[in-house]
């Protein structure tokens, strides 16, 4: 029982990660249907940019909780300027083209940026202050740390947050047209371009928030991080059925929860095989994914 | 003034036929310089840079006139491995320092044997590298099967386990040498309770932990490929509190593993090469390579070794054919700044593994495998 | 007019150039001793000074400085294609095909390895495009139909010493195989569904590859792949045959070539077949080629397989070169290089896809000299392409008109 409830604790950790990732991946799907294989270095990004300034602040010896509270914010900020210019520069032009051309140009700038951070970041793994959050307790055999407790918060409360905005504000609502008709909600005046850069952006800045927590869980951050948890999360946000804010939030932990478990019972080699599996399992009786409404036909 | 004139003829002529006959040594470098193995793939670049920049400082080699390197990358693929190797071959080098990966290693060296180029890996340790009769094939570290004794030797005789869990990322290299680990601690009465993989570039180990906690043995034997993911899977393992012995090997030893694991790395033991940093040679080295490149990794001293001892065996022999420096290579002792050697028939240069243990943020020298006794 | 049009894009401009400020300056700038300003400040200003040249000769370009060179070399450009009209098709392939038999002869081994590569990835592109650009289908998981292939010639001739020859089709049947498997699940998605469906099984069979130890010698690869040998007549003594192994890399070449001639003629006919248009229809709308009378069903899973097939044979050939294959070398990312190919040089088009593997292939190569900075510059490079040309550098032409050139 133990450790069935200590794996169920790493599942649902490794799931609120890659549900933060999904849910960048969804919303930017949502709205113009990109899949946005970029999205993974944001969260790279996000990753050094957190230990960059965070071990600015701490050397000058602002307090830990303060350090990652501005960090964090920072950092987010950060992501979501670095997201508007990507999608200025490599998506915007090519918003008529076909959708194939889009998703070579995200997947050029995959390559482009991680080894952006490659050359100024450097090859080795950046070191994270773990110090500042290090610390957990024993219930029962069960080992938790309080990073796991702040990964499980922090997710659900940024989840909570952006269905928010989503279904309760102006720019949620501006959001939601500009995805279902992008010439119609232009005609009832709202600046769509502004709301896309404004999706990125949005979609970045959960992307960097993972970025540090798994800098902080995990100890450090590599340039190359962002590809496999990317890939991981594209599956996540397909799981749930893309486009759809909680579905990308219960295909992550579903994902998560499925490479923990496999690993813990069956074989650690194949936890990965598993994951898929269960996607394929999934999409071949529900095509369109858990939360997914059916898509209209769209040709590549 | 005829005799001035006919000495400054003489002069000139000597200098023209010097700079027509000085040749350009050029010598290739094969490492992983970009995707997650970069870290050590640079190291060994910087490496052969050291060397070279060593040896022209000391005046070169008479017969040639400059000494150059073209680095490049195998991004640890075998396809990209063959395609730099080729490319080096048709810029005409003389020898090949690299590569790092065993499987970048295999197929490319089979290509510079077809076309008689010496290549010496300093990084690649699986047993297959120089078994296969090549004459071409030179390795400056150590092989998986020593490392494995020494990691036994340990265990056995200094600590006194009983029990033993295992966990490998599936490399030539890493499983190779837990396989070795776990055949061997078997026959010596160390009870396995079980033997685990992960893949390369995992992240997250809680479930795997979970397992190694859940057995509770006394030797956590951790066998990666790369020393950052095995820095992160101390940094999980000591917060699981999983109370064992952490054990692991010289791909896991890189200056890195301190830097992100920190106090979680204190009290690990690892196998590794002995290098006696007092020697002159070392400090030799330590001189020439920090100023420039910063600490040394795990492989800068070897990939420099492999250097220098090419370049002193092309000194002796007076040539860069195959046949010619094979026989200087294998004629002379070598002190080098990793260890001091001599190649063998196959291209081994011996193993002289020791277990150091990280204390206080530092790696130390502990215990001694020959002697059995501690440092 | 052109005065505030240009006034227009010299601000955004520098509006985009203290955006690029703003994003470098952190990842460099920030240091846990202190902030610096040199070090993004120089590298800044080195950029800007570039894309300021870049900047001012599209100026001049529109302001209208280059127009008689531009007319020299449109005239230039238009003679050739008028050249290139009028000379019957048969010798343009004559051409080529003597070019491609000469070309050993003009490179050194360096040049023969990349052309080997570039000849695979011509087969690999050529693939796709029948399940991509013709029926319309995104597969991101293709490489593993390269994977099933390179490991069937390996694992053959490692354990049972069966020839190259003999082990084509059969790399080629295994991977049509595969391919149906991959495709049947598949049937019912559509668009991106589909696609994360195919970069899945991908996936799944690289973790294959990579875990069976028993089967592949997981991660550390498969070694002591035979090469092709071949008969050859010998006149040392009347004459015989004698059976020779191939050796030097411009021999694989040869094999390379002549695989990749018969993909080219595979998929060209296929194009202008009955399946083709059937596929065809199938990619411009599925519903009304079902209503049509297209056995969708049947068709797609034949456009899986027959894509596979090509995919096997380049594979079989791959595995028989390096004589060494390893899972590595069948990741997600090589599925998207080959998919770049496809779109980069015109879905649907074969010269196209050829021109796209040409390119994809070579520019890494001739990126080795910027060093540390080749993948950032090819990254860089494929967005540039794909903003400059979207429908890939030779698109197809397509018979017809088509509702969204009607728009």
């Amino acid at each position: 029982m133990d450790y069935f409830l200590q794996q169920l604790i790493n599942g649902v950790t490794l799931g609120g990660v890659y549900a933060l990732i999904a849910l960048g991946y969804t919303m930017v799907y949502g709205i113009i249907q990109l899949i946005n294989f970029a999205h993974g270095e944001f969260f790279a990004a996000g990753g050094y940019m957190g230990v960059i300034i965070i071990s600015y602040l701490s050397a000058k010896g602002v307090s830990p909780v303060l350090c990652i509270a501005l960090g964090l914010g920072l950092t987010m900020v950060y992501c979501a300027i670095l997201a508007m210019a990507v999608e200025k520069v490599a998506y915007k032009p090519l918003r008529s083209s076909s959708r194939l051309s889009v998703l070579l140009s995200a997947l050029g700038m995959s390559i482009f940026l991680q080894h952006g951070l490659m050359l100024t970041q450097g090859v080795y793994d950046k070191p994270y202050p773990t110090a500042m959050t290090a610390g957990g307790f024993e219930l029962g055999g069960v080992v938790v740390s309080y990073m796991q407790i702040y990964i499980i918060l922090i997710t659900a409360f940024l989840l909570v947050a952006l269905n928010l905005l989503v279904f309760k504000t102006r720019i949620g609502k501006a959001m939601r047209a500009t995805a279902q008709d992008k010439v119609m909600s232009a005609l009832l005046g709202i600046n769509s371009n502004r709301i896309i850069s404004l999706t990125f952006a949005i979609g970045a800045g959960l992307a960097a928030a993972a970025g540090i927590m798994v800098g902080f869980y995990y100890g450090s951050v590599n340039y190359t991080m962002g590809f496999v948890p990317g890939i991981k999360a594209f599956a996540a946000a397909v799981l749930g059925g893309i486009g759809n804010i909680t579905g990308a939030m219960i295909g992550g932990l579903i994902i998560g929860m499925v490479e923990i478990f496999a690993a813990g019972y069956l074989s650690s080699e194949y936890k990965d095989v598993f994951a898929f599996i269960i996607l394929i399992a999934v999409l071949y009786f529900r095509p369109t994914g858990i939360m997914g409404e059916n898509v209209d036909d769209t040709r590549v | 003034m005829k005799r001035i004139l006919i000495l400054m003829l003489v002069l000139a002529i000597s200098l023209v036929s010097a700079s027509a006959f000085a040749e350009t040594l050029k010598l290739g470098s094969m490492s992983p310089l970009t995707g997650p193995y970069a870290a050590d793939g640079n190291d060994i670049a910087n490496g052969v840079r050291t060397a070279i920049e060593v040896v022209k400082s000391e005046g070169g080699i008479p017969g040639f006139d400059d000494i150059t390197l073209s680095a490049q990358d195998t991004a640890c693929d075998p396809r990209q491995a063959v395609a730099a190797a080729n490319k080096l071959i048709n810029e005409g080098v003389n020898a090949v320092i690299g590569t790092y990966c065993s499987s970048a290693t295999l197929p490319s060296s089979e290509a510079f044997d077809e076309e008689d180029i010496i290549m010496l890996t300093p990084g690649a340790t699986n047993e297959n590298v120089t078994e296969r009769g090549l004459q071409n094939m030179f390795r400056t570290c150590g092989r998986d099967d020593d490392q494995s004794k020494a990691a036994l030797a340990f265990m056995t005789n200094y600590l006194k386990s009983k029990s033993i869990y295992l966990v490998d990322d599936k490399t030539a290299y890493s499983q190779g040498l837990a396989d070795n680990v776990e055949k061997a601690s078997g026959a010596a009465g160390i009870k396995v309770l079980g033997h685990d993989h992960v893949n390369q570039g995992d992240k997250d180990f809680s479930a795997v932990l979970t397992k190694v906690k859940a057995a509770n043995p006394d030797v956590f034997y951790i066998s990666l490929q790369n020393s950052a993911t095995g820095a992160l899977l101390l940094i999980q393992a000591k917060r699981m509190g999983i109370d064992a012995v952490y054990l692991s090997q010289d791909a896991v030893y890189h200056p890195q593993l301190i830097t992100i694991a920190k106090k979680d790395a204190d009290g690990m033991y690892l196998t590794f090469g002995y290098v006696d940093t007092s020697a002159p040679s070392y400090k030799k080295f330590i001189k020439a390579y920090e100023p420039k490149y910063g600490k040394p990794g795990a492989y800068s001293a070897y990939a420099y070794d492999s250097a220098m001892a090419y370049l002193a065996a092309v000194k002796k022999a007076g040539s860069v054919e195959l046949s010619k420096v094979r026989t200087a290579l294998l004629s002379m002792e070598f002190k080098g700044a990793s260890k001091t050697f001599r190649y063998k028939e196959n291209g081994d240069s011996g193993s002289n593994y020791i277990i150091r243990k990280i204390e206080n943020g530092k790696f130390v020298d502990y215990w001694n495998v020959q002697t059995g006794e501690k440092f | 007019m052109t005065t505030q049009e240009s006034r227009k894009r010299w601000i955004s401009f520098g509006i985009g150039l203290i955006w690029l400020f703003i994003i470098l300056w952190p990842l460099l700038g920030i240091k846990p001793e202190g902030l610096e300003f040199m070090p993004t400040l120089s590298l800044w200003i080195k950029l800007a000074v570039a894309s300021v040249c870049v900047m001012l000769v599209y100026e001049l370009n529109r302001g209208g400085v280059f127009d008689p060179i531009k007319r020299t070399g449109a005239s230039l450009k238009d003679s050739t294609q008028r050249l290139y009209t009028a000379t019957p098709n048969w010798l343009l392939i004559c051409i080529a095909l003597a070019f491609a038999i000469a070309f050993p002869a003009m490179t050194g081994r360096y040049g023969h390895d990349v052309a080997c590569n570039v000849l695979i990835y011509i087969c690999l592109g050529l693939g796709l495009n029948v399940v991509v650009g013709l029926a319309g289908l995104l597969d991101l998981g293709y490489i593993a139909f390269y994977g099933v292939g390179a490991y069937t010639y390996a694992l053959l001739s490692i354990h049972y010493g069966i020839s190259f020859w003999l082990c084509l089709p059969v790399a080629g049947a295994l991977a049509a195989i595969a391919g149906c498997i991959i495709g049947y699940p598949t049937l019912r998605m559509r668009g991106d569904y589909l696609a994360i469906v195919t970069l899945g099984f991908g996936e799944i069979v690289r973790l294959v590859l990579n875990n069976w130890m028993d089967l592949t010698n997981g991660p550390n690869g498969l070694m002591g792949v035979k090469r092709p040998g071949l008969y050859w007549l010998d006149f040392t003594n009347g004459w015989s045959l004698e059976h020779i192994w191939l050796k030097k890399v411009w021999m694989f070449y040869y094999v390379i070539l002549l695989i990749a001639i018969f993909t080219i003629i595979a998929v060209y006919r296929l194009n202008y077949s009955r399946i083709g248009r059937a596929w065809e229809a199938i990619r411009e709308d599925e519903t009304a080629a079902e209503l049509m009378g297209v056995n969708t069903f049947l068709l797609k899973l034949l456009a899986y397989a027959s894509g596979a097939v090509f995919a096997g044979f380049a594979g079989a050939f791959f595995a028989a070169r390096m004589r060494f294959v390893s899972p590595e070398s069948f990741t997600f990312l090589e599925s998207a290089m080959v998919l770049a190919m496809v779109v980069l040089g015109g879905m649907g088009s074969i010269p196209g896809v050829m021109l796209g593997a040409l390119a994809l292939i070579a520019l890494p190569e001739a990126f080795r000299e910027f060093d540390v900075y080749r993948m950032l510059v090819f990254g860089g490079v494929m967005t540039l392409m794909m903003l400059v040309r979207p429908k890939g550098l030779c698109p197809a032409k397509r018979v017809g008109r088509r509702s969204e050139e009607a728009e």
